[in-house]
């Protein structure tokens, strides 16, 4: 089970997240509202795993990532994002993001980014599993995946 | 053009994501002085290559069935219900606009979005100058919404 923080300013998406991460058997460990409170919480409960929205008020994702990487190089932070905003990934992932998500989000897409991060936790298996992950190539994203 | 692709997502989130009947869209001919706002309102600013502002303002009733929606069955406590529908409001508008912007001028490349804000118990905003305003409304089985881009014509058009 992995420690996860989730920081989006926006609440029905903290709640959304929160929900599917229950689901899939982990743990939040804290719902933040800003990049301010989530340094705060990734020194305090040091998560395995961060989501990471971009446009924040107060303190946007990007900025929250290279504090975040300055206090633990080995963070791992994946960028919840919409599209249009691929100038802003490209920034977070350079900043040392690990890859983004596009919103909706959703269980299988969780799953998928989750399981690209954390390899025991990948889907394994029967060649229907690799199909479901073929399919879903586009949910997760990494700046050797745009290459 | 950047109204039609607000009005075009507009209509593929409420349809497609949100599975809501939509019985009619009207079109705004004439920019009017002022924009009239429902009941619930959300902006979001674009800057950098697009210097503009996207209001989406909801009637009650259709907002409601929007959280009801979003909490997926999950009941909203009485605390957090306004909060809850902020959050939905300019969730609502970010997605809108983010998938409209690809479609945008030069595919929406450097134009910026700000965090969405939202205003209750306006009446109108009036524009500025020679701002224009561009403003469909949406009607659905749950009511309507407005989405509407304001700024210099020669970027809204």
């Amino acid at each position: 089970m992995l420690k996860i923080l989730v920081v989006d300013d926006s609440l029905i998406i903290r709640k959304k997240l929160i929900k599917i991460i229950e689901k899939l058997g982990h743990e939040v460990v804290f719902g933040a509202k800003d990049g301010q409170e989530a340094i705060s919480a990734y020194k305090s409960k040091k998560p395995d795993l961060v989501t990471m929205d971009i446009t924040m008020p107060d303190m946007d994702g990007i900025t929250a990532v290279k504090h975040i990487m300055k206090a633990d190089k080995n963070a791992k932070i994946i960028m919840v994002t919409s599209h249009g905003q691929e100038d802003m990934v490209i920034k977070s992932i350079q900043s040392g993001a690990v890859g983004y998500m596009l919103k909706p989000v959703t269980e299988d897409k969780l799953a998928t980014a989750i399981g690209e991060v954390f390899i025991e936790y990948a889907s394994s298996g029967d060649e229907d599993d690799l199909d479901i992950l073929e399919d879903e190539e586009e949910s997760f994203h990494t700046l050797d995946s745009e290459a | 053009m950047i109204l039609d692709a607000l009005i075009l997502q507009s209509k593929l989130f409420l349809s497609e994501d949100m599975d809501i009947n939509i019985e009619n869209v009207d079109i705004e001919d004439q920019s009017p002085d002022k924009l009239i706002l429902k009941d619930y309102t959300s902006m979001v600013g674009t800057g950098g290559k697009l210097n503009s502002m996207v209001i989406i303002s909801f009637e009650n009733h259709l907002l409601d069935k929007l959280v009801e929606l979003f909490m997926d069955g999950e009941e909203v406590e009485e605390e957090e219900l306004e909060e809850i529908k902020d959050s939905v409001s300019g969730e609502t508008i970010n997605t809108i606009i983010g998938l409209a912007l690809p479609t945008f001028p030069n595919r929406g490349k450097g134009v910026t979005i700000t965090p969405p804000i939202t205003i209750n118990n306006a009446s109108n905003i009036k524009k500025y100058k020679n701002a224009k305003i561009i403003s469909a409304n949406i009607t659905t089985e749950f009511g309507a919404l407005s989405i509407s881009a304001m700024g210099p014509e020669d970027m809204i058009k």
